[in-house]
């Protein structure tokens, strides 16, 4: 579905030359170039999400605006269903939706409902379908007790709900995340996640989003792709992610009774009193093998599995530049 | 095509519902339009007050020339409202252009459609009251010429502000600061142009008619229309140059926005 090959977005600064201000720098011949994005190459399949992570300043919105025919690349190849957004944009961003967290593509001083039929009109989704997408996102999101609210008067969760609905009214087959949950509390992020995940699954929208909580990239992808200085440093599975670079896995037992712990493939890395903690990596054993060593040798009252922390995973990646580049 | 016009008639709507929306204090904004836009005009009428005659005009034919380009302006004002420099910086720095780019209707469409002020609406009654006191002094031999040719020199001047609205909105593309510039070309021939070309000196008139042909919108038609000899021994036809220069004017404004809009998709903001 987004074939990206070799796609790179330069833009070309005039350096200031300390002292002088914009004039100096306007006139002077020195000219910095920013690789935003550098000879990046990716694929994504229809129904997939696909978590693109990285540091600030990155390239991960200079990535999107391309993808979404607003920005024409430097170099590259870009393509979408066989389209290159910006040649085509009108008939491209038709079957696209995007939300960029940091702003709204509402109107302002309209109520909910009426950006939403006005999107409807610009979109020309036909009024039936206008009506069971606003009455399904509507419900899934709990627009209700806002609908008639202007949108300068909501609150951040609520008006990037609305956001929401209004990038899926007219069933774009693709659509772009950019930070969907920057600055929303908890319940808030949960409620934009599931909805994800079910426009996902029910409609099989491909979803490409950017964030900088991991905690969307673990309930939501599968496949990650890790972007820093433009370039490209993981691109794949999520938990082939974390055994490579995040490690081990916890098993925490909770013995019935104090005891030295000793299984094939996990080493004991904390002990109180009955609960010990044992790692151990995927590759070396699976976590119901591991189970069952132990429980075989030992009385258990209880279980728990811990996945590594991916947190500390991508910081060290961004840290280190782990993959060599 | 239709449906475009539609779409336009819609996003107008939506915007002058909202701002109808809060009743008091639109009054408040046309009225605040109207006192500025009437003081300014009082402040000529005071100058009649000890002068009979400027640059050889009377009071009734000077009014002619305010009013018509105020309303004119006016008009230009109220439909090319997303255009206006000053509006487009701020939204190309908010990031809102992009917003209008991903949507799938015509990019100027939207531009018209975005900010639609009916308090603009102030400018143009104060423009057409003038206009109204210049007919009844003036004393204007109607014919049917001349009322055929009015709307035409009003639609001549929409299109030559609008096009510099449009040329002053590109520019934003590139730089905000730069804007003032053309601000004063807009601003300052919008003042020209409410007083009968007689009263600058030659270079300036010579400026404004082969340079920026500003005097083709409103002095060369107010000549005709006043039935007074052209001073300058232009040809005949001088005074029907006003919608031709406008359309020129939004036609090279427009191939400039499409220029700049490249420039847009390789920089962006
Ligand atoms: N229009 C532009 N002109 C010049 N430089 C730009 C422009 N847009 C982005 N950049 C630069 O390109 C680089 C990548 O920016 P980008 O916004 O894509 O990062 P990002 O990954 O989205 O970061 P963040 O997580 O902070 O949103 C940055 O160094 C930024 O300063
Ligand atoms: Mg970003």
């Amino acid at each position: 579905m987004i074939e990206v090959e070799h796609l790179s977005k330069h833009f070309t600064l005039r350096a200031p030359t300390g002292g002088g201000g914009a004039l100096r720098s306007f006139l002077s011949r020195e000219r910095r170039v920013v690789r935003a994005v550098d000879d990046l190459s990716f694929r994504v399949g229809a129904g997939e999400i696909v978590g693109y992570l990285g540091p600030n300043g990155a390239g991960k919105s200079t990535t999107i605006k391309m993808l979404t025919g607003l920005l024409v690349p430097t170099s590259g190849d870009l393509r979408v269903d066989g389209v290159v957004p910006w040649r085509a944009r009108r008939t491209y961003v038709a079957r696209i939706g995007a939300v960029f967290g940091q702003r709204t593509t509402l109107w302002w001083d309209l109520p909910v409902i009426e950006s939403l039929e006005l999107l409807g009109h610009v979109y020309r989704v036909p009024p039936g379908r206008l009506r069971s997408n606003l009455r399904e996102f509507g419900e899934l999101l709990g627009l209700g007790e806002f609908l008639h609210t202007p949108v300068r008067a909501l609150s951040l969760g609520q008006r990037m709900r609305a956001d929401l609905c209004a990038a899926l009214l007219h069933d774009p087959h693709l659509l772009f995340l950019d930070e969907p949950t920057i600055g929303l509390d908890v319940v808030a992020k949960e409620r934009i996640r599931e909805f994800v995940r079910r426009v996902n699954r029910e409609r099989g929208t491909t979803v490409l989003l950017t964030t900088h909580d991991l905690a969307d990239v673990q309930k939501l992808c599968r496949r990650v792709m890790i972007i820093d200085h433009g370039r490209l440093l993981y691109d794949g599975d999520l938990g082939a992610l974390q055994d490579r670079f995040g490690g081990e896995r916890r098993l925490v037992v909770d013995l019935a009774e104090a005891a030295d712990v000793e299984v094939e493939g996990a080493r004991v890395v904390e002990r109180d009193g009955p609960r010990v903690t044992l790692a151990f990596r995927r590759e070396d054993v699976s976590a119901s093998d591991l189970i069952r060593r132990v429980t075989e040798r030992h009385a258990v009252r209880d279980l728990s599995v811990l996945e590594p922390d991916i947190e500390g995973t991508v910081r060290e990646i961004y840290e280190k530049n782990l993959l060599g580049a | 095509m239709l449906a475009h016009l539609g779409l336009y008639r819609r996003l107008v709507l939506a915007q002058v519902r909202s701002q109808l929306r809060y009743r008091a204090s639109f009054v408040m904004d046309v009225l605040a339009v109207m006192v500025t836009s009437g003081a300014e005009f009082a402040a000529v009428g005071l100058v009649f007050a000890s002068f009979d005659r400027v640059g050889g005009w009377r009071l009734g034919e000077v009014a002619f020339l305010y009013g018509l380009v105020e309303l004119s302006f006016g008009l230009m004002d109220l439909v090319f409202g997303g255009f206006d420099p000053d509006f487009m910086g701020a939204a190309v720095r908010r990031g809102e252009l992009d917003k209008l780019l991903l949507r799938p209707a015509p990019l100027a469409l939207q531009v018209f459609g975005s900010e639609f002020q009916l308090r603009r609406l102030g400018k143009v009654l104060v423009g057409t009251l003038i206009f109204a006191l210049a007919v009844s002094l003036a004393g204007i031999d109607w014919t049917p010429a001349k009322v055929l040719y009015l709307p035409l020199v009003v639609l001549g001047m929409i299109m030559f502000f609008g096009g510099l609205f449009v040329i002053g909105g590109t520019i934003t593309f590139w730089t905000v600061e730069s804007v003032q510039a053309m601000n004063v070309l807009t601003y300052g021939g919008l003042t020209l142009m409410s007083y009968p070309m007689t009263v600058y000196t030659a270079s300036l008139r010579r400026l404004f008619t082969y340079v920026v042909p500003a005097a083709f919108l409103n002095y060369y038609p107010a000549l005709y229309f006043l039935g007074r000899p052209d001073p300058f021994g232009l040809p005949g036809f001088a005074p029907f140059l006003a919608p031709l220069v406008g359309a020129f004017t939004l036609a090279a404004a427009f191939v400039f926005w499409r220029f700049g809009l490249r420039h847009y998709g390789s920089t962006g903001t």
